[in-house]
């Protein structure tokens, strides 16, 4: 699904240029769980960012399900984006203003989904995700492991094939972290690629593979068994 | 997908109570003003349009005199209206309006009214078929079966008549001439130009002209300017030929008259509101300027929206960057944010629409004017429309190219690049203190020449001089101001058949030695008694006052500038010609002035009468109610059958400068609120700063910054865009204020201090609006921000 070559991307400012991710290459099949781990500052979260084509590569491929998206113009990348990849962040990034329900709903608007489907695409994700109590409550409402909850309805909605998390238990309790790994496991046993990032050695094991990044460079692998 | 930005919209709304108030309250208030201000202006380019046939008419001005003693009268000769309909090609019709000075009260059966000076014209019959004032009952094609008919306006109807049918019916001019109502017009429009209570036909003027011994019939009669005179032309006639025609006709039927005397010019009816009959601001100036004060002020309220929304973006940044990751394109955000600020227009739009309506009876007071803010007329709609897209336009599109064009990962994380966007706010803050401080030293200039007009010395003294209408006493007035004279209530009697405050006439008709052939002069006549120059306290300068003596018939006094520009050296006994009267000049005055401010006292030439027929009496504030009543006594023995009417001549006076007391009193209005809506914005911008600068000002009090320091440190930003707008504004104001004391022969001094007071008023409120926030900030608990964080 997933095939990026000698992947680079710097950060400048005046004065300093700082390496992000230097001549990475990684593969990832349709249907894997990979968990990505390192220390801060070792390209984590720019890696991420250009999986998710948030951010652009300053030099190498990034091919996404057989088409080279490297050097897509903001706009394609974006159509190819709200298609094809869900995220789900530490901090959730739910928006304020809009309850469950509304936030769940998004971006089955912004992908053009009549109205009687959407009522019915979003019940269906959020009775899933036993969050269907509180479809009209404020995320300010809700405890952190529900906001996440929502927050993952909100990514598989509309059925994307990969799911992008940037450490999605690490505003959480344990338990409430256990039930968002179990929730994202339940997801990939269903066929969606997911890409994790993560501290810890815990939430990792729920992943088929870790790659460990060290100065913006795979420097071991993981299979899990 | 509208339904779920709508309500996001509102939510931001409600949420952020503080800011959504800042921002309706300054865009109902900048609206609200907008709009009335350009009601106003359309109800003043609306003037006289109402005619279908309006672009066709014009009115025949004469041009009279040449350099300085050139002058343009909004009147002309009676003949012209009948030889432009005979002889000149390209007029399809005339119509004379002549105001009929010959009454004043009417009687029916036994209610007396009296009717306002100049509401009362002689008109052709021509004019149903120029105009489109609207006969209610009568025959357009024969208003006047006689002479002695007359037309009256429905509200004159409701005086007299009350709800009965006034055709028919007789009405007394000066209880003596009947007159039967042949036809009821409605109300002029309060935008006509021509306005009248009742009309008569112009053949009772004619009439006047049998056994006169100078002018054989009206249509003879070329040297009196007294009819306001239009022309309905065919659409493709040349303007200029027509008066050019005219002006021939004129010198081929007045002997001995050469170019100077006179050549007539055609005015465009729907000019004559806004220009006077020389080409000169009668109005239009006032109007420019009030269509920028309404740009101004709506542009300081946009800044506002545009100010605060763009420095809240920030707060705005992760919804963006969310919406964008999952699958929200530029133009979805775009559209969401333009549909905020509709939002917003809307609330802001109503409360503007009940504001106005609150507002319109004081404002139409202010305005001098009987405005209607009606939702149903399509007039106030094309205002509302104006105004609410063009701001709507000018204050969403830049917020909203800006929110949407965020990076979605770098607003995440707090990074969009704040330095940009911040310049421009800061040019906004410019522009708008830029506005309020010229519109505040506009307000002070304005205010000092009104001042400066008010104590200005004019040369005479008319405290406590109150004039009144002699009719019956005219032939009484010696034994009546003897009598008067003898009451301590009374300080002084006098008579002129002029007003002292205001001149009107002028004549050419003069003569002295040494006259040079070619040169035009014209002269402000007056009639008085011997008494007038002393009453009104006006210096002789050389000579003597008249005496009342035989001789005086033939003596004349002149003021400083007719010597002047006469050329006459040692004027004193020397020969002087007025009309048919060879006489001697006996006296000169100093210059006073008989007219606005705005013109140059001109000549003006005293000659003996023993009366007039207006008498002018003086008293002293503390008796004036009783003067007043026994003067009431001696109308009553000789006027029983007219109402008693007395006017003071400080009324009169300030009716000359009332058009400039209104714009000054808006001006300060509007001054007032440019400076209210652009400190809204300030407030909400420094509350905004101050909460940004949070955690900031917890670590500077950490380490050991004073409250003063920090409400130094937040102030300091702001003041200084303040001080670069007064930098700015200062000489734009100063050029344009300038510019406008130039309508003025006679201007106030502009002062450095002007500028000093503005640019101190302005930084004061300035530093108020910002300082309650900075101490506030300053002031807070520095643990509570940094654990925040």
């Amino acid at each position: 699904m997933i095939k990026i070559t000698n992947l680079e991307k710097f950060y400048r400012t005046e004065e300093v240029e700082t390496i992000a991710l230097n001549k990475l290459s990684i593969e990832i099949a349709t249907g894997e769980f990979v968990a990505i781990m390192g220390p801060s500052g070792c390209g984590k979260s720019t890696l991420l960012n250009i999986l998710g084509m948030l951010d652009d590569p300053d030099a190498g491929s990034y091919v996404f399900n057989d088409i080279e998206v490297a050097h897509f113009t903001e706009r394609k990348r974006a159509d190819l984006r709200k298609h094809n990849i869900g995220f789900v962040f530490q901090s959730f990034n739910l928006i304020d203003e809009l309850t469950v329900f509304e936030n769940v709903e998004l971006p089955l608007i912004y992908t053009g989904v009549a109205a009687s489907e959407r009522v019915k695409r979003v019940e269906e994700v959020l009775d899933k995700m036993q969050i269907m109590h509180r479809r009209n409550h404020y995320p300010q409402q809700l405890s952190g492991g529900q906001q996440q909850r929502v927050a993952i309805a909100r990514a598989v909605v509309n059925k994307p094939k990969l799911i992008l998390a940037d450490e999605p238990t690490g505003n959480l309790d344990s338990s409430n972290g256990n039930d968002v790994m179990e929730l994202l496991t339940d997801l990939n046993e269903q066929g969606t690629t997911i890409i994790m990032v993560t501290h810890s050695e815990h939430d990792a094991r729920y992943s088929h593979r870790i790659i460990r990044l060290l100065d913006g460079q795979s420097v071991m692998e993981n299979i899990m068994v | 997908m509208i339904k779920n930005y709508i309500r996001t919209a509102w939510r931001n709304l409600v949420n952020q109570k503080f800011y959504s108030a800042i921002n309706i309250i300054g865009l109902t208030i900048g609206l609200a003003v907008g709009m009335l201000i350009l009601l106003w202006v359309q109800d003043e380019f609306s003037f006289d349009r109402f005619n279908a046939k309006a672009s066709q008419i014009y009115k025949v001005n004469a041009s009279i005199g040449s350099g300085v003693s050139k002058q343009v009268w909004g009147n002309a000769p009676a003949p012209v209206a009948t030889f432009a309909l005979k002889e000149v090609p390209g007029v399809v019709n005339a119509v004379r309006v002549i105001t009929n000075m010959d009454y004043s009260v009417f009687a029916y059966k036994d209610k007396l009214l009296k009717e306002d000076y100049g509401k009362l014209s002689l008109i052709d019959n021509a004019f149903f078929k120029i105009f489109d004032y609207k006969l209610l009952k009568g025959d357009e094609n024969n208003p006047f079966p006689n002479d002695q008919s007359v037309i009256i306006t429905e509200s004159t109807a409701k005086r007299y008549f009350g709800n009965a049918d006034p055709m028919g019916k007789t009405i007394t001019g000066d209880n003596k001439d009947p007159f039967v109502v042949s036809g009821v017009l409605a109300d002029f429009p309060a935008n006509s130009s021509i306005n009248a209570d009742m009309l008569f036909s112009v053949n009772l003027r004619k009439k006047q002209y049998v056994n006169n011994p100078y002018w054989k019939s009206m249509d003879d009669d070329w040297g009196n300017y007294y009819t306001q005179t239009f022309l309905q032309v065919r659409p493709d006639a040349s303007v200029k030929a027509i008066g050019e025609k005219l002006t021939q006709i004129h010198f081929k039927h007045q002997q001995g008259i050469k170019p100077t005397d006179g050549i007539f010019i055609l005015q465009p009816l729907t000019q004559t509101h806004l220009y006077n009959a020389d080409g000169s601001s009668a109005g239009i100036q006032v109007v420019k300027v009030f269509s920028i004060v309404a740009v101004l002020i709506l542009l300081i309220a946009c800044i506002n929206y545009v100010n605060l929304s763009t420095a809240r973006s920030m707060l705005r940044a992760k919804e963006v960057s969310v919406r964008k990751i999952i699958g929200a394109e530029r133009k979805h955000l775009f559209t969401q944010f333009i549909l905020e600020t509709v939002l917003c227009f809307l609330i802001a739009l109503i409360l503007a629409f009940t504001l106005i309506f609150a507002i319109m009876p004081l404002y139409n007071s202010i305005a001098g004017k009987q405005m209607h803010f009606d939702l149903f007329d399509t007039r106030v709609w094309q205002v509302v429309a104006i105004t609410v897209l063009t701001t709507l336009v000018a204050s969403s599109i830049y917020p909203a190219l800006l929110l949407s064009s965020f990076k979605p990962i770098n607003a995440l994380k707090g990074k969009i690049s704040g330095t940009g966007n911040g310049t421009f706010r800061k040019v906004l803050v410019v522009s708008q203190f830029a506005f309020s401080i010229g519109l505040i030293i506009g307000t002070i200039i304005i205010n000092k020449q009104l001042n400066y007009i008010q104590q200005k010395q004019l040369g005479y003294d008319r405290a406590y001089v109150f004039g009144l209408q002699m009719h019956g006493m005219e032939s009484h007035y010696e034994a009546i101001k003897a009598d008067l004279l003898s009451r301590p209530e009374i300080k002084g009697v006098t008579t002129s058949d002029g007003s002292i405050v205001s001149s009107g006439s002028t004549t050419s008709d003069t003569d002295w030695d040494g006259k040079d052939s070619k040169m035009s002069f014209l002269i402000h006549p007056y009639d008085i008694d011997k008494d007038f120059i002393t009453v009104f306290k006006i210096k002789l300068l050389s000579g003597s006052n008249f005496t009342a003596s035989k001789s005086d018939s033939a003596h004349w006094i002149l003021n400083e500038t007719a010597v002047r520009l006469a050329g006459i050296k040692n004027p004193i006994g020397k020969r002087f010609k007025f009309h048919d009267t060879n006489g001697t000049i006996i006296g000169v005055v100093k210059d006073f002035h008989f007219a606005s401010l705005k013109q140059a006292i001109e000549p003006a030439i005293f000659s003996y009468r023993t009366s007039t027929w207006q008498m002018f009496v003086k008293t002293t504030g503390k008796d004036a109610p009783a003067a007043i009543k026994t003067v009431q006594r001696f109308w009553q023995q000789y006027n029983a059958n007219f109402p008693y009417e007395y006017k003071f001549l400080d009324d009169d006076f300030n009716e000359l400068y009332r058009s400039e007391q209104h714009t000054a009193t808006l001006f300060n209005v509007f001054a007032g609120i440019a400076i209210f809506i652009s400190c809204l914005g300030l407030f909400g911008l420094a509350t905004y700063t101050a909460q940004v600068r949070i955690k900031e000002i917890g670590i500077r009090k950490v380490l050991g910054a004073s409250v003063a320091n920090i409400t130094t440190m937040l102030s300091k930003d702001f003041l200084v865009l303040v001080v670069v707008a007064i930098v700015i504004a200062s000489p734009v104001a100063w050029y344009a204020m300038n510019k406008w004391l130039q309508d003025y022969a006679y201007r106030t001094e502009l002062h450095w201090w002007i500028l000093a007071i503005a640019g101190s008023a302005a930084i004061l409120i300035a530093f108020i609006t910002v300082s309650f926030q900075a101490i506030k900030a300053a002031l807070a608990n520095p643990v509570k921000s940094l654990r925040s964080e």
